[in-house]
């Protein structure tokens, strides 16, 4: 029998963050399945547009505005901007830059989803009018919930920072929130693109 | 090697650590992944006796022609619970739970990666169970078949609470499948024991990992087809109606979608517990392991991929069913792979013929007679003839009762002794496989032939003059058989609980790490972590038969300090040590969150106002259970 292999446990870190810990995988694994949400969601729309419709958008209605969903789309893909800033600056030790950048985006989203509201009040269909509303206000409901909860996700982790929780080491719950917020910015881009650029290109 | 032993302290500290509290509080805060695991296993053992009796009940009605012991509400309602209950709540979860109970011990980990999510999984999955069997009790079960089609199930035609109940209760339920996957892949990658490689990892943990990923990318489409089809219900929206730009097909993509899929979800793990069982019960590491193990992960892959041609069938009618039969054809090359791999290595093994092995034979026998006539199927003249024929009905059941139930079986026998310290009954065990065997040939065999004489499925009753009296009665009475035997199984291993004889640490003579700690194990699984050079760690110690190489064992292994519920963190594909993460002890919240989520969809199916509320009541429950614990704000 050879001696013992097997490093010490007492060297190994006990804070671990990115890849060495589990809860950053549970969040990509996680993603995944939410990824596979919105595309099944993308492919109904696509199919039904493919297989129902004659014109797109059908019966009469215009082709969804481009300045508002513009406009709330920018201001979505500005907040990863702080997120991005604040989950460097952990990493760097500067704790400055985590409470600042959390309040920055928060209030981000909170003006995508008051730009959505205006937005969504404005359409002068309903779900109910057809499967094209139907479409349209599930995706895009289904985003603003996203964004809704990244929103809340990222006060409770501003909150833990304000009050001096995270450290360079201790950081996986900000990374985790982290890939949370860039995940909803990238699925933002998606539906974007599904349900205001793709009627008028194809 | 001494510098490991540690003062007699060590054990009792860490079952200070791991242990659950007493009391109803400590049951329902419970996270730990054996606890669970159990209570899966158990709860859908449960399920399938009532999904059993369902089916006695519609053997029942049909064993002679012109019965009425069931009316046609009740028949429609029983079949379709039998088919949901079988497929939801009986056969993913019994998986999951039996990976989340042994995945952990097979790798050498203390837990599952995190434990509250399987508490909160559990729950869940016991609040949506439950809710389906109050609407069957209440009279208004769902009663559309099992995949559900629209428009039968769509408002127009469907009125009642009847679907709501599906569609409802199946997303809710479909959280606790994701959950428990979400968890499996993440223990499996990132908690092996040190040395335990990506080539060294146990053919059943990797069934286990393949099955889970298949959720990941499977379920999220039922989920999506429940909920639009709950909206075209409730809230109006146009989905599914194609007066209003929707379309019914779209149901049946993403059904199948997810439903292809399905099948393979709950047979690869089954064929993981036949790996497990075949090497230990020949003596021999199954062979071609490579093999076995890439075309685990090739089932997976082509399961999805068979829906693709399905999906390019309906566009192109003949060219899109060659190349569907095409794609049965190719999935069935890794599953051939496997077979042969066991056959090889049964043929060149010293054979223990006790039961979990008697299973797998059953079990190959069955498997290789379903899946002949799943070729059969997959010509097309010959679909043509039988379709929704009760030649279907035989067909899957051979598929899923020879292909998952046999091979459970089989494996809950071989772990039981490891789960519970008691051996179970050899003489029982082998009394029911019997009857269960020749109970579900009689019963399912005769119908390949009422399926060719033209006797539909999903009827609730038939004249006398087609010919198809005998072959019921027949299948009635093999019905009962079978049903007597999975009785019989089950009193075997309650009663061995109570009375069996002490197991021991490893009485099959396994290779895998499961069998290297006490039976059953203690809180903490193992008081170090094992370290790992093969794929047959127990069998690679200089004397095999030795009683004390468990012992011998430990001498490699990484003591963790004994200060928290520590585990640890080694990288995906060497199994390297990265670093220690300490796990959550019992909680409340995971009952706390399930309870909360389950008020939104229970609100969905009640009024919808309720719906924001358990929205709110959710959050909540989600920050409490994330706010630091004490001991992580400890510098
Ligand atoms: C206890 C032994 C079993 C018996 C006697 C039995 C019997 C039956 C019968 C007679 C039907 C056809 C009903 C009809 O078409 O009118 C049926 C349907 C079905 N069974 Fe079983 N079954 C058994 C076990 C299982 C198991 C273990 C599973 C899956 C894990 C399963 C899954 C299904 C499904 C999915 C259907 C289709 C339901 C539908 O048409 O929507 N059964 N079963």
């Amino acid at each position: 029998m050879s001696a013992t292999t097997a490093p010490p446990a007492e060297a190994l870190p006990v804070e671990v963050s990115g890849t060495q810990a589990p809860l950053w995988w549970g969040m990509l694994v996680f993603l995944a399945v939410d990824s596979t949400i919105f595309a099944a969601l993308i492919s109904s729309y696509f199919y039904l547009r493919v297989t129902q419709a004659e014109t797109w958008p059908p019966a009469g209605l215009a082709p969804p505005g481009l300045l508002l969903p513009a406009l709330s789309g920018a201001v979505l893909l500005a907040s990863a901007g702080p997120v991005l800033w604040a989950d460097r600056g952990l990493r760097r030790g500067d704790g400055r830059a985590l409470r600042l950048g959390l309040p920055l985006a928060c209030a981000l989203a909170a003006l995508f989803l008051i730009l959505k509201a205006v937005e969504f009040v404005a359409r002068p269909y309903l779900w109910s009018t057809n499967a094209y509303g139907s479409l349209v206000w599930t995706i895009d409901g289904a985003h603003a919930a996203h964004v809704l909860a990244a929103l809340l996700q990222a006060v409770v982790v501003a909150v833990l920072a304000w009050r001096g929780h995270f450290t360079p080491r201790r950081r996986v719950g900000v990374e985790t929130a982290a890939l949370f917020w860039y995940f909803v910015v990238a699925a933002g881009l998606a539906v974007y693109a599904t349900l205001y650029l793709a009627p008028r290109l194809i | 090697m001494a510098t490991l032993e540690r003062p007699p302290t060590t054990t009792q500290a860490l079952t200070r650590l791991w242990s659950t509290p007493a009391g109803l509080v400590g049951w329902l805060s419970a996270v730990n992944h054996r606890a669970i695991g159990a209570r899966f296993m158990v709860t859908a053992l449960a399920f399938f006796l009532l999904a059993g009796v369902q089916a006695l009940a519609i053997r029942l009605q049909l064993a002679r022609p012109g019965l009425s012991i069931l009316s046609p509400e009740a028949y429609n309602q029983n079949f379709t619970m039998h088919g949901v209950v079988m497929m939801f709540l009986f056969a993913i979860p019994v998986l999951e739970g039996l990976g989340m109970y042994i995945v952990p011990l097979m790798i050498g980990t203390r837990d599952m990666a995190f434990p509250r999510l399987s508490a909160f999984g559990y729950w869940v999955y016991l609040l949506a169970g439950l809710g389906l069997f109050g609407a069957f009790f209440l009279g208004s079960a769902p009663n559309s078949g099992w995949f559900n089609y629209v428009p039968l199930s769509g408002p127009g035609f469907s009125p009642g609470a009847n679907i709501d109940f599906y569609a409802v209760l199946l997303t809710f339920l479909e959280i606790s499948a994701l959950a428990a996957a979400v968890e499996l892949i993440v223990t499996i990658l990132k908690q092996r024991a040190p040395g335990m490689a990506i080539h060294r990892i146990p053919l059943f943990v990797w069934s286990i990992l393949v099955m889970a990923f298949m959720i990941v990318f499977a379920m999220p489409a039922l989920i999506v087809a429940s909920v639009m089809l709950e909206l075209d219900r409730a809230a109006g929206t146009h989905f599914y109606n194609p007066a209003a730009g929707g379309d019914p097909l779209l149901w049946q993509h993403l059904f199948w979608f997810f439903g292809h899929p399905e099948v393979y979800i709950i047979l690869l793990p089954a064929l993981g517990i036949v790996s497990a069982i075949v090497a230990t019960f020949t003596r021999r590491p199954v062979m071609g392991y490579t093999a076995v193990a890439l075309s685990t992960v090739a089932i997976g892959f082509l399961s999805f991929g068979l829906w693709v041609h399905h999906m390019f069938a309906t566009g192109v009618p003949l060219l899109g069913t060659s190349f569907f039969a095409a794609a049965s054809m190719m999935i069935a090359i890794p599953s051939g792979v496997q077979v042969f791999a066991w056959i090889a290595t049964i043929a060149n093994g010293r054979i223990v013929l006790k039961t979990p092995f008697l299973y797998v034979l059953g079990f190959i026998f069955l498997f290789v007679l379903g899946g002949i006539t799943g070729v059969m199927v997959a010509a097309m003249p010959f679909d043509l003839q039988v379709h929704d024929s009760y030649f279907v009905v035989a067909h899957f059941h051979y598929v899923i009762i020879g292909g998952m139930v046999f091979p459970l079986l089989g494996g809950l026998f071989y772990w039981f002794p490891k789960m519970t310290g008691k051996l179970p009954g050899e003489r029982l065990g082998r009394w029911s496989f019997w009857l269960q065997f020749i109970g579900f040939n009689l019963t399912f065999f005769g119908m390949h032939i009422l399926g060719f004489w033209g006797m539909p499925r999903r009827i609730y009753t038939y004249l006398p003059g087609f010919g198809w009296d005998f072959l019921n009665l027949v299948a009635t009475i093999g019905a009962f058989i079978l049903g007597l035997g999975f009785v019989l199984y089950l009193a075997n291993l309650a009663y061995s609980l109570w009375r069996g004889e002490p197991a021991g640490d490893d009485p099959w003579g396994g290779a895998t790490l499961e069998w290297a700690t006490t039976s059953p194990p203690p809180q903490y699984n193992f008081r170090a972590i094992p370290t790992v050079r093969s794929r047959t760690p127990l069998w690679d110690e200089e004397e095999p038969d030795d009683a004390d190489r468990a012992r011998d064992h430990t001498r490699r292994m990484v003591a963790l300090p004994d200060e928290g519920r520590e585990i640890l963190s080694t990288t995906v594909v060497d199994a390297r040590p990265q670093g220690r993460v300490l796990l959550p002890g019992p909680s409340l919240w995971p009952f706390w969150l399930a309870a909360a989520v389950g008020f939104i969809f229970y609100g969905m199916l009640f009024d919808l106002i309720l719906v924001p509320i358990g929205a709110v009541l959710a959050a909540a429950a989600l920050v409490a259970w994330h706010w630091p614990r004490e001991e992580e704000e400890a510098p």
